[in-house]
């Protein structure tokens, strides 16, 4: 049939194909920030940009900038100035991750990786660093191969384990809140680990699992979950989701009134998330990676704060600010320790290291164990703060902070072999 | 168990009429301007956002009214300066369009607002259930549901009773006719553009009373809105509305008996209509060749 001009339509087929690229959408454009100069240690980082993880990715990215403008202001490293590269790696395409990863490494030629908030991209990129030889921080990705049974000897991680966070929580909410638990779980890889590790420790502990609901990444609704929670009567139910997912679940929880009839608790929780949540969806007892607000004062954190609020708009640091700001100076001092910027002597240097208090900025002991290369970072575990009481930036209470070493699995459980090359 | 199905039932009929109201928008534009509107998420989240920074100054209530109209002025200054210049080409020009349209609002958005989430709140009485024992039935949902039932209404009522809508209507059957008889079809055009848009706007803000408000918040509502029309049939915003109920109350059973699948249960629906019944449940044949 011959299309007239105004009834030349899309035909069905059409629709679907273009309906099939709808979930293209979250892939985005190159993004980079180049910075030249001769002689200069560059750090090439592949984070999210754009997308789901754009604002966990750029508040990691102004920690970098801190730290890099820090280092600098005290000669750089080894006398030689940093520059940071910046690619977008997009939230979710590990290939995207990878080509940026090769482009970095193969030819900006970037003496040291960082990367990636997504688990899954940041497993993709230790697979390209690791053949390329090249050290590598993830700063924020938290499944457990990555310093589990994947470990390697360039790749060190910044934040905690999935299994780390199940362990911080899960005795405390058995004590206080009861043993019957049912849990939202985010069906990935995040999700999978992190529900494991909480099964196992309330099994231990001699409790139940009256449910898990496996939720798809980026789900909107909540609802057909909650009912069957509610429906299942336990004395906790345990909130694995994160980011957006985790506003838009406890948002509806609230308005349902679940809170009210059931305990609310998760592991991991971030500023972020709060941040974009209502007052009134701020229930539960969670724990943070890091806090900003602290009951012992710490050396650095006022001047850390009111630096990041500089480039922040005003905002305060989260955890993952903390990370971008910690993964940069861990690179930094282990190259200094090391005399050296070649990746295995800097990876030597790095194993066992530990944070001097301007960096760690919380208590305990906080250093890069050298079985697994691991952070021992610790747990800020407490409650969220609807209201701030009467500082509406301090949104969690914190109740203790529980040193990272006492809630990592051994390291024969972690089922990493590290094995340092000659 | 069968409280549990009833429920979930219940529940994905309020789901449901929330899809189709983003639905009947897209099904309107495809309809008489023969664009699948990839941008149509993103004209939700301007909606949604628009609503947020309107509250401050006009509360809840005045940014529900306005945020809608000006997504709706938006959108029809988009359709007169890009979208009339692909109409009558192939359609893979449309699809190109609004899907750079798309990330530009993604990323826009992100620009002025801020990558980080806003929070949204809604006025109190409707954020509590309405008992204790329908819990998931709150305030705020009925309300979701009486607007979205009045949007329909009106648009229907327009469609059958007004000059405009009966020209619509005509269009979408015989667009070539419509403008011999001399109709002028570009106002047409426009009009109907901006009255989709107007309907993602006020979708917007309704889900940012239940959702976090974010650049992406539109993605995960843009594919159900698709397979809504696929499954409800191209060219009737009947089926529209159908097949957006369809797989609300489809993906919230799925949920009692096998959570995890309660996404893709919306896409083997989809198959199985496309097999049975290719032009969908209440599709015209060769509404779309």
């Amino acid at each position: 049939m011959k299309k007239s001009i105004h009834s030349l339509t899309p035909d069905r087929r059409t629709i679907l194909k273009g309906a099939a690229a709808v979930g293209a959408l979250q892939i985005a454009s190159p993004f980079v920030i180049p910075v030249w100069a001769a002689d200069a240690v560059k750090i090439g980082i592949a984070n999210p940009l754009t997308g789901t993880y754009a604002a966990t990715g750029k508040n990691e990215q102004i920690g970098m900038q801190l730290a890099a403008e820090q280092i600098n202001a005290k000669g750089g490293i080894l006398g030689r100035k940093v520059e940071l590269l910046f690619e977008d790696s997009t939230s979710g395409d590990a290939g995207t991750a990878v080509q940026k990863t090769r482009k970095l490494i193969e030819r900006d030629r970037v003496n040291f990786l960082v990367g990636n908030v997504n688990s899954a991209l940041a497993q993709a990129m230790a697979q390209v660093s690791n053949e390329k030889g090249v050290l590598h921080i993830v700063p924020g990705g938290h499944t457990d191969p990555i310093t589990g049974k994947d470990c390697k000897w360039n790749v060190f991680r910044v934040c905690n384990t999935t299994r780390m966070e199940a362990n911080a929580v899960s005795t405390l909410l058995f004590k206080t809140y009861g043993k019957k638990w049912h849990f939202i779980t985010p069906d990935y890889a995040f999700g999978h680990t992190l529900y494991q590790g909480c099964e196992a420790n309330l099994k231990k502990l001699g409790g139940t699992v009256t449910g898990n609901e496996l939720t798809p990444l980026g789900i909107t609704d909540f609802s057909a979950y909650l009912i069957k929670a509610r429906a299942a009567n336990p004395d906790v139910l345990v909130v694995l989701v994160q980011g957006n997912d985790m506003v838009n679940c406890l948002k509806q929880i609230s308005q349902f009134g679940i809170d009210k009839q059931i305990h609310i608790a998760g592991t991991q929780q971030e500023l972020e998330a709060v941040e974009a949540m209502p007052p009134e969806a701020r229930v539960g007892v969670w724990m943070f990676e890091w806090y900003w607000k602290q009951a012992a004062s710490q050396p650095g954190l006022d001047q850390f704060i009111a630096e990041i609020r500089k480039k922040s708009g005003g905002k305060v640091p989260t955890a993952r600010t903390w990370f971008g700001y910690v993964t940069i100076h861990s690179y930094a001092l282990a190259c200094a320790k090391a005399k050296s910027i070649e990746a295995k002597t800097v990876a030597k240097a790095l194993s066992d290291m530990e944070l001097p208090p301007e960096v760690k900025l919380q208590p305990n002991k906080v250093f890069f164990r050298g079985g697994d290369h691991q952070l021992m970072l610790s747990a800020f575990i407490g409650q969220l703060n609807s209201k701030g009481d009467g500082d509406p930036e301090n949104l969690f209470k914190v109740n203790s902070v529980v040193a990272g070493e006492s809630i990592a699995p051994s390291i024969a459980d972690t089922g990493c072999k590290m094995q340092m090359p000659a | 168990m069968i409280d549990l199905l009833l429920f979930n039932a219940t529940n994905g009929l309020i789901i449901g009429a929330f899809y189709a109201l983003m639905a009947i928008g897209l099904s309107l534009i495809l309809n008489l301007s023969n664009v699948i509107n990839f941008a149509h998420g993103g004209f939700l989240v301007i909606g949604a956002y628009l609503s947020y920074s309107l509250t401050p100054y006009l509360g809840f209530w005045g940014a529900l009214i306005v945020a809608p109209f000006l997504t709706a002025a938006i959108g029809f200054l988009v359709e007169r300066l890009l979208i009339r210049r692909v109409y009558g080409r192939d359609p893979l020009y449309s699809l190109l369009l609004t899907f750079g349209l798309a990330f530009i609002i993604e990323d826009g958005t992100r620009q002025i607002w801020g990558a980080l989430g806003k929070p949204t709140s809604i006025p109190a009485f409707l954020s509590k259930p309405l008992s204790y024992q329908f819990f998931f039935i709150t305030g705020y949902r009925l309300f979701m549901v009486a607007i979205v039932v009045l949007a329909i209404a009106v648009l229907f009522v327009l469609l059958r009773y007004t000059r405009a809508g009966i020209r619509v209507r005509a269009g979408t059957l015989d667009l070539e006719t419509v403008a011999a008889l001399g109709i002028n079809i570009r106002t047409l055009r426009s009009l109907n553009f901006a009255i989709g848009i107007f309907l993602a706007g006020l979708a917007g803000v309704l889900a940012s009373g239940q959702l976090g408000l974010e650049p992406t918040m539109g993605d995960g509502l843009l594919m159900p809105s698709f397979i809504a029309i696929i499954v409800g049939g191209v060219g009737s915003l009947n089926g529209t509305l159908l097949g957006g109920l369809m797989i609300g109350v489809a993906a919230g059973l799925t949920a009692v008996v096998f959570p995890s699948a309660s996404d893709a249960i919306m896409y083997v629906i989809m198959a199985i209509v496309l097999l049975v019944r290719p032009r969908g449940l209440l599709g015209e044949e060769g509404m779309l060749t």
